[in-house]
């Protein structure tokens, strides 16, 4: 490339800053712009332009001078972004062995989104709440939970929990084994010993709220509400100890408690 | 790569054609538009307007001079394709489901719909290509179809004969001339819904709701190849290079579920054409089932016509014309 040696020469308050073209032997046109920018340091801006010659059928080219008709007609030359848009970037892979690489990528996606619908107390292909089966027995993960809290603090909670079902006595729903009414699949069955604290900032996360809560006792579950697409916290979550004396302290102390430039709010889950 | 996303309709797309240069792309939909598009940077050149209902099919000649689409509003119309200008209605009893010129441009098919006691139909025309000249009335011949009704149809080369994709997955070859037909075989187990020949014509492939596509002989009607896929199938398409078919359907699982869709989930599949099982790529993006699938003639672009009322344009990036098939290079 050429230097412009001469422009070392000339003072450079006075000099016009040059643009240079020129050609290579590719074709390839280039065009250098010298400036001077803010902090007083010579800056080199350099843009190539390559010429793409295609040959086309002469139909083909003839047709490009068309003039636009119909509802086209009258417009200018070029796309018009009412109707022609680019998309996102796709990829298409090809691959001979396709077929295998995607079916693993859609089994990690379906295990989170697309389970089949089991219910929990008869393992039928129908809702909990759905089962014929909803008034004689429990729940299966019921069983499992209502053992272990029997033998704890929560002597008095077990009764009403796991009432007799042999007496052939009606039980209402609210009274029935592993039921707290009917659109309570979701919550936690530790709910004496679990409070909501809300307020939270966006960016919390579980982790956070765990190292929070850790000090009054051992925490059995978090849950940190998210949201569905974004995934930042929706400002609340729920946390369940193995005491309700442990829930009962964390209560007292983290209510009205500033974290993150917020003032927590903590109360019972119920 | 990254698809141009032509927004023309605002229906669901029921056929897209490239014409023989590759340089034009017609696109008809439900919401009685026909639009053309400059097909390598997608921009409308300009509409045709006059039908007055859906516009099911659309074909052009091979000199791009002259358009022919057919309607649900029982017209067949031609069309000057550098004006927009109607040139000829044929009308009919029923809806024209698919039209198609034959190879020397002299003539075209028209499948008619069945309905209201009208059996369907396929009507052979007669083309003047000469834009100034009077189209004839009066088809050259009526084929009626004995059994299924056709849903799609194409020329054979040569003008030997037509083939004809049925109602009950049959397929079929008749002589236009005289009517009859020459031979059948039970191709699928439900309805065809797309026919789209080779570039020489001496095979096609078959798109059926029975969730496979298949490619069949045209003079032997013999059984060649056949693609399995998990969803109904609306198109399939053949790539004149790298040996791959395209296929587009929807209405599969995927609908049960209740995740978002910022990016559409419906996908184009590409098998490759003589190792039928072997499925090497699928491209996303519409946001509905496929409802129809053109590959430009020279093969470096494809394009896909969706339920969501969007054509996308897709030119292949360098990676797709290096792919080789492991076993067979």
């Amino acid at each position: 490339a050429p230097k412009p040696s001469w422009a070392d020469e000339v003072g450079e308050e006075f000099d016009p800053l040059p643009l240079e073209t020129f050609t290579d032997e590719n074709g390839i046109k280039t065009v250098v712009e010298y400036k001077t920018n803010d902090d007083g340091k010579k800056v080199t801006r350099k843009i190539k332009k390559t010429l793409i010659t295609e040959r086309v059928n002469k139909a083909v080219a003839e047709r490009k001078k068309w003039a636009k008709f119909g509802e086209e007609r009258g417009k200018k030359v070029g796309p018009d972004l009412s109707t022609t848009s680019i998309g996102e970037q796709i990829f298409l892979k090809l691959s001979s062995n396709f077929k295998n690489a995607e079916t693993t990528d859609d089994n990690i996606v379906n295990k989170g989104k697309l389970k089949k619908i089991l219910c929990r107390i008869c393992k039928g292909d129908h809702f909990t709440t759905k089962c014929p089966y909803k008034d004689t027995l429990q729940p299966l993960d019921e069983i499992n939970t209502t053992i272990p809290d029997a033998s704890k603090d929560s002597a008095p909670a077990a009764e009403p929990a796991q009432p007799d079902t042999t007496s052939g006595k009606y039980i209402p729903p609210s009274l029935r084994a592993g039921n707290k009414g009917t659109g309570d699949s979701f919550k936690e069955r530790k709910d004496d010993a679990t409070i909501r604290v809300t307020n939270l900032s966006e960016d919390t996360t579980e982790a956070d709220i765990h190292d929070l809560f850790r000090r009054f006792g051992s925490i059995s579950r978090v849950y940190l509400a998210r949201d569905r697409e974004t995934n930042v916290c929706k400002g609340f979550a729920f946390v369940s100890f193995q005491l309700r004396d442990d829930a009962s302290r964390a209560l007292q102390a983290i209510n009205g408690y500033g974290y993150d430039n917020l003032i927590l709010r903590v109360e019972w889950a119920k | 790569m990254r698809p141009i996303l032509l927004q023309g309709h605002t229906r669901s797309l029921t056929q897209i054609k490239y014409n023989r240069e590759g340089d034009l792309l017609f696109s008809v939909s439900k919401d009685q538009v026909v639009n053309v598009w400059y097909s390598h940077n997608g921009e409308r050149l300009g509409t045709y307007n006059g039908h007055v209902g859906a516009i099911w099919t659309v074909d052009v000649n091979s000199t791009s001079t002259l358009l022919l689409t057919g309607s649900a509003d029982n017209t067949a119309k031609l069309w000057e394709v550098q004006t927009g200008k109607c040139l000829h209605t044929w009308e009919f009893k029923t809806a024209i489901k698919r039209v198609a010129f034959s190879e020397d441009d002299a003539m075209a098919l028209a499948v008619t719909e069945q309905r209201m006691g009208y059996p369907g139909t396929v009507v052979i025309l007669s083309i003047k290509n000469d834009i100034e000249t009077e189209q004839s009335d009066e088809p050259i011949n009526i084929i009626y179809p004995k059994g299924s009704k056709a849903m799609a149809a194409e020329w054979g080369y040569l003008n030997k004969y037509i083939i004809t994709g049925h109602e009950d997955g049959s397929v079929a070859q008749y002589d236009w001339k005289t009517g009859d037909q020459i031979k059948s075989v039970k191709a699928h187990n439900a309805e065809i819904t797309d026919l789209q020949m080779s570039e020489d014509r001496t095979y096609f492939i078959t798109a059926s709701k029975d969730k496979s596509a298949q490619i069949f002989e045209s003079n032997t009607l013999n059984h060649l190849k056949k693609y399995m896929t998990d969803a109904p199938l609306n198109s399939a398409a053949i790539t004149p290079i790298q040996d791959f078919v395209i296929l587009g359907g929807g209405q599969d699982a995927m609908q049960v579920t209740t995740t978002t869709m910022r990016q559409g989930k419906f996908e184009c599949r590409f098998y490759h054409k003589i190792l039928e099982d072997v499925e090497v790529g699928r491209v996303k993006g519409h946001f509905g089932p496929i409802n129809t699938i053109a590959v430009h003639p020279d093969g470096k672009s494809f394009s896909s016509g969706g339920e969501d009322g969007y054509v996308r344009v897709h030119h292949f990036d360098e990676d797709y014309f290096r792919f080789k098939y492991p076993e067979l290079h």
